[in-house]
């Protein structure tokens, strides 16, 4: 329950986890660099073909899986794998395997739509707290303060008991609580970014604040939240598997590998195959993004990836 | 000056500890479902009687008069009554939480024995292939669901191999007389070798659910830490005196090292609590975690308001407890 | 900037796939969301994919039970799983308030003044024939109107390991174990399916506690396993005018702290559940099960009158009367109302040791138990609500018997020598109930039409594992006034479509 990053954090305390940036922002000025630096490592090289399978996978799953997610067969329940079912059937005769492809969706897109939701609100807040400064400030600064003070799945799951299950829901209570970190990173940043010459040339020179926050702190600190956001990820997936395994996550009607495992547990002694697939896959989606994380944190930050 | 920075943050646990308790409150009242309703379940009872109850439990006052309530209890040091268990909520925390801190101490060792060993083998041989693996596997900890592993430990170790009990704190035909409440400290003091091994027996299986996906952080931190500190002066300084390097690691670095592992481990505390609770459902372990969670679906509001309020005072405690110990033994922390 | 781009270029291909591969086909089909709980969500599956089959576009959404129940209430939801169980082997305690007017249990809305009228004639007559003619009645008006899928009834399942001797399964989930043996032991430890089960407070709502309860406390009168009526505390009963009993006490019986157990101690157990306010400042919530009641007063050391309001048959009254464990007036009042939560006492065959929130409750025999005394020396209820941990904790031999076996895994604990799996008849009707309320499902037609697109018999043979039984409509097979002659709706697609058809579908 504590991957890499979970709970509060600050810089000094976990320098593997916050990048501390001692110079100015090189943005990369190229994806291609990024991929060839990646590529160049055995284990990031490995891990970036992972996520990039698990990304084509699902995006192809009507045409991958064999069956439909959804079609429940009874005749056929909890069938161990064979030919016509490589991963084998769970309770109501559903191919395992095709949930398992169309899983990679939810999670892979729960993952991706809740860091970006926690990068925008908590940048914008972030960014904006720390030029303004006074009471908004102050105000994001105890908000922040409270829910910090809440566990993380405690929070989730009494959101969650309050929103109902649901895509968006599980996204909305991951994301409520998920953008603190990235206030806390991008007010941090700013704040030391405001008081460097280029910002107080714009200044002198009479750009107005947003321009300034905009176009010149923002690619400054793109990226730090960039590698945050990468490692927050798979943390991500694992929150949002766990709700579906308390049933209060994704709806049966989407295959989701936390429902699929919670659904598999009360046949673990029978059927072994309906949650440790789901598990497995999560597993090495979950590796697979932190492992790519490290390395693209190694390239963008290579201060604080390795002494 | 230092002195008074700490009193003034222990000061600010009472307004965190406030706000999140009245945050629970309105989240909590807000969700659709009435504790007495969820209480009664499919007992035939008639609205004349659930009205009479729903009175009593002042659950038909306006939000606000039950908010105030709520405070004028806690003025008092009541934190009110459970309204599903009829029980003092005081009382009933106080029977979940050692539950609770015994496994996350559990955790907390179990995370050591692993971490430390790798991320000093690690930190001694930076971008060797040991480290590359250490790396891989601490990372391959924080990538585990851990609910998903803990299944996979029960039906491997307890129902195929049957090495260890499937679930629960101890052997229920044991019996301990209540001391601390914690189970471990109670059989030491009964004596009582096989309570003792009972409840060590117990707590192998959740404490390693929990303890691989933690020492996956503390890993990683025991090396970078252990990494700085081999470049300080005063191991330099011990290398030219001609100390072995056994000696030089274990006597000078991994001291100094392990106060930022440490301090992690505190900053987790928090967090491990509340996260044990899947691993507590799994398990079927008798602790706060799972006290929460049934108290979230039976709407026991006041068990829920209670148990935020600790989550709250806990995690301000334990930065406090970093912050002092920074303070303490660093002093270059001083004025930072 | 670069990379941020490649994350949203990633989450729009992902997106558009998503929306691509999950767009559903409506054309003029009824379509409905099927709202359930995690329980029944397989079983909502299997039958929303029958009724895709058949045209009709049912949607599964699963909820909380706690969150679901109260939108229900509030009329939000259209068709939606429920169940509801009996706690008195006679429709008085499920089809009564599953189907009276505005009754607690009435989820459908249903309202039929015949209905109602005949439920009244049954509740308030000592006559048995007239109390059966009118449920007869009922059932044949509640079936054509239809105003659920009616579904199943499904055995307990229960298991236990093969040393055990003696317990039974009931029908109504009380674990008894008076009559429990080990074999090469004198502990019997019991996974319970709970996640807490304390207090032990019999003036709380039943629930599971009796489950427990009943070991510890007796009752005027009890139940075996299949649900008769047997004497406990009560020896004998009589009618006594229209609507007043008798009950004679059994002489000579002792609480678990030696007090004797006298009509002071019974007219306190009912006085302290009918007296709003007298648990702790709370009023008691089983209350309403003892009926019309008025008072119940002593008549001498050993006897007691129940007086009630309005004519409440014997049969209903003895029904009633298991459900109220006789509580010592002298001890409670003496230890106060935390005391006696914490440290129940009762007249019953165990007597109350320790137990903890929601890790176990252990009891131990009672010698002066005025049926002798038990077989074990130790019982112990451990909570265990995982399914899977409970099956594990068997398989293992860590308990003795388990509650709820998952239907799945009766054939895996078939197969090991040392378990043997027992059943009992259930009293619980698991259904499908409509908003009789609302559009589309105030037609009666279209809520028949649905009662033949539902094809139960897979389901309960392949979900179920043929532990479950159709129900004609919500009378059990094992409650009073059951009527054998009315068949559950059958499976007839073709009939469906031409009601739908009929209805505008």
């Amino acid at each position: 329950m504590i991957p890499a990053g979970a709970g509060p954090v600050r810089a000094g305390a976990m320098p593997f986890l916050y990048p501390v940036r001692r110079h100015g922002g090189r943005a990369l000025s190229s994806l291609g660099r990024l991929a060839a630096g990646v590529a160049r490592e055995p284990v990031g090289g490995a891990a970036a073909v992972v996520v990039l399978a698990y990304i084509a996978g699902a995006a192809l799953a009507p045409v991958i899986a064999p069956y439909s997610p959804t079609a429940a067969d009874l005749a056929a329940r909890l069938a161990p794998p064979s030919p016509a079912h490589w991963f084998g059937t769970d309770a109501l005769g559903r191919d395992v395997f095709s949930r398992t492809i169309y899983g990679a969706r939810v999670s892979l897109l729960v993952g991706l739509l809740t860091v970006g939701l926690c990068v925008a609100i908590g940048t914008v807040l972030g960014m904006a707290g720390a030029y303004v400064r006074g009471w908004p400030d102050a105000a994001a600064a105890r908000t922040v303060e409270l829910l910090q003070a809440f566990p993380y799945l405690i929070f989730a799951v009494a959101m969650m008991a309050f929103l109902g299950p649901g895509f968006w829901n599980v996204i909305w209570a991951l994301a409520l609580k998920g953008w603190i970190e990235f206030y806390r990173l991008a007010r941090g940043e700013t704040l030391a970014q405001a008081g460097r010459e280029y910002v107080e040339a714009a200044r002198a020179m009479g750009y107005p604040a947003s321009w300034i926050l905009v176009s010149e702190i923002l690619p400054n600190i793109a990226n730090t939240v960039t590698v945050v956001a990468l490692l927050r990820l798979g943390y991500f997936m694992v929150l949002e598997a766990s709700l579906s395994f308390l049933g209060i996550g994704i709806p049966p009607g989407i295959p989701a590998w936390g429902s699929m495992i919670s659904e598999g547990r009360n046949v673990l002694f029978i059927a072994w195959w309906v949650s440790t697939i789901p598990g497995l896959a999560l597993l090495v989606l979950v590796l697979g993004v932190n492992l790519l994380g490290e390395r693209i944190r190694e390239i963008l930050d290579p201060h604080t990836a390795s002494e | 000056m230092r002195w008074l920075r700490i009193v003034h943050r222990m000061l600010l646990a009472v307004p965190v500890a406030a706000g999140v308790a009245v945050l629970a409150f309105f989240s909590l009242h807000l969700l659709p479902g009435d504790p007495v309703q969820i209480m009664l379940g499919d007992t035939n009872t008639s609205g004349a009687t659930i009205k009479t109850l729903r009175h009593e439990l002042h659950l038909d006052r306006p939000l606000h008069v039950q908010l105030t309530l709520f405070f004028a209890q806690l003025a008092h040091g009541d934190l009110g009554t459970s309204i599903v268990q009829h029980r003092p909520v005081a009382a009933l925390i106080a029977e979940a939480l050692p539950a609770t801190i015994e496994l996350t101490v559990a955790t907390v060792a179990v995370a050591v024995l692993i971490a430390v060993p790798m991320g000093l083998l690690s930190a001694l041989r930076p971008r060797s292939w040991v480290d590359r693996a250490v790396l891989s596997t601490s990372l391959l900890g924080a990538s585990m669901p851990a609910f998903w592993f803990g299944l996979l430990l029960i039906l491997f170790f307890a129902v195929n191999a049957r090495l260890l009990p499937t679930s629960g704190q101890i052997d229920p035909a044991i019996a301990v007389p209540p001391v601390t409440g914690f189970l471990l400290i109670d059989g030491v003091l009964a004596r009582s070798g096989a309570a003792v091994a009972s409840t060590l027996r117990h707590l192998v299986l959740p404490s390693l659910t929990l303890g691989v996906v933690f020492a996956a952080v503390l890993a990683r931190t025991v090396r970078s830490s252990m990494m700085d500190v081999l470049h300080r002066r005063y191991v330099t300084t011990a290398r030219a005196k001609g100390l072995p390097e056994t000696a030089v690691v274990i006597k000078h670095a991994l001291r100094n090292a392990l106060i930022p592992a440490l301090t992690v481990a505190g900053l987790q505390i928090g967090e491990l609590l509340g996260g044990n609770m899947i691993v507590e459902t799994v398990f079927a372990w008798p602790g706060l975690g799972r006290l929460v969670v049934g108290s979230i679906f039976a709407r026991d509001y006041l068990v829920v308001q209670a148990a935020v309020m600790l989550y709250a005072i806990t995690y301000v405690a334990a930065n406090l407890a970093v912050d002092v110990a920074y303070t303490v033994l660093d002093p270059r922390m001083e004025g930072a | 900037m670069a990379q941020r781009a490649l994350v949203a270029a990633v989450a729009a291909v992902l997106g558009v796939a998503l929306l691509g591969g999950t767009r559903g086909h409506a054309a003029r089909a009824l379509s409905f969301v099927l709202d359930t709980t995690p329980n029944r969500a397989t079983e909502a599956q299997a039958i929303a994919a029958q009724l895709g089959g058949a045209g009709i576009n049912a949607q599964v959404r699963v909820w909380q039970l706690s969150v679901l129940i109260p939108q229900i209430q509030a009329g939000q939801r259209a068709v939606y799983t429920t169940d509801w169980g009996s706690a008195y082997f006679d429709p008085y305690d499920l089809a009564v308030p599953k189907f009276v007017t505005k009754a607690r249990g009435n989820f459908s809305f249903y309202s039929n003044a015949a209905v109602d009228h005949d439920m009244a004639v049954a509740s308030g007559t000592p006559n048995e024939a007239q109390r059966r003619a009118a449920y007869l009645d009922a059932q044949r008006k509640i079936y054509g109107d239809a105003p659920w899928v009616f579904g199943y009834v499904l055995r307990n399942i229960e298991a236990e390991s093969s040393a055990v001797s003696g317990w039974v399964p009931a029908a109504d989930n009380s674990e008894t174990m008076y009559p429990a043996a080990v074999r090469g032991a004198d502990t019997i430890t019991m996974g319970m399916r709970n996640d807490a089960i304390a207090p032990l407070d019999p003036g709380l709502p039943p629930n599971d506690r009796e489950a427990v309860l009943r070991n510890i406390f007796d009752a005027l009168v009890g139940h075996t396993p299949d649900g008769k009526v047997v004497p406990q505390l009560a020896t004998s009963w009589r009618r006594v005018g229209p609507a007043a009993y008798d009950f004679a006490l059994r002489p000579g019986v002792k609480f678990q702290n030696g007090d004797p157990v006298t009509a002071d101690d019974v007219v306190f157990t009912f006085q302290r559940v009918l007296t709003p306010g007298a648990i702790s400042g709370y009023s008691s919530t089983r209350k309403d099960l003892l009926g019309p009641i008025l008072r119940v007063q002593k008549l001498d050391d050993s006897h007691v009158r129940f007086v009630y309001s309005a004519t409440f048959p014997e049969a209903l009254v003895l029904q009633s009367l298991v459900h109220f464990q006789i509580v010592p007036q002298k001890y409670v009042q003496q230890a106060g109302e935390g005391g006696f939560i914490a440290k129940p006492v009762g007249a019953g065959p165990f007597r109350f040791v320790r137990g903890a929130l929601n890790s176990e409750i252990v009891l131990e025999r009672y010698d002066g138990y005025w049926g002798g005394p038990a077989k074990v020396r130790q019982v112990i209820f451990r909570m265990l609500p995982e399914p899977s941990g409970r099956i594990a904790a068997l398989l293992s031999g860590e308990v003795h018997v388990i509650q709820e076996v998952p239907p799945d895994l009766v054939d895996r604990l078939k197969t090991n020598p040392n378990v043997q799996v027992r059943t009992a008849e259930g009293t619980r009707s698991y259904e499908i109930e409509f908003n009789t309320k609302a559009e589309p499902f105030n037609d009666p037609r279209v809520r028949q039409a649905l009662n033949y697109a539902v094809n139960w018999d897979p389901i309960l043979r392949d979900i179920y594992h043929g532990y479950g039984t159709r129900l004609s409509t919500a009378f059990l097979p094992n409650g009073f006034g059951y009527d054998p002659a009315l068949k559950p709706y059958p499976y007839d697609p073709a009939k469906a479509r031409e009601l739908l058809r009929q209805a505008g579908y």
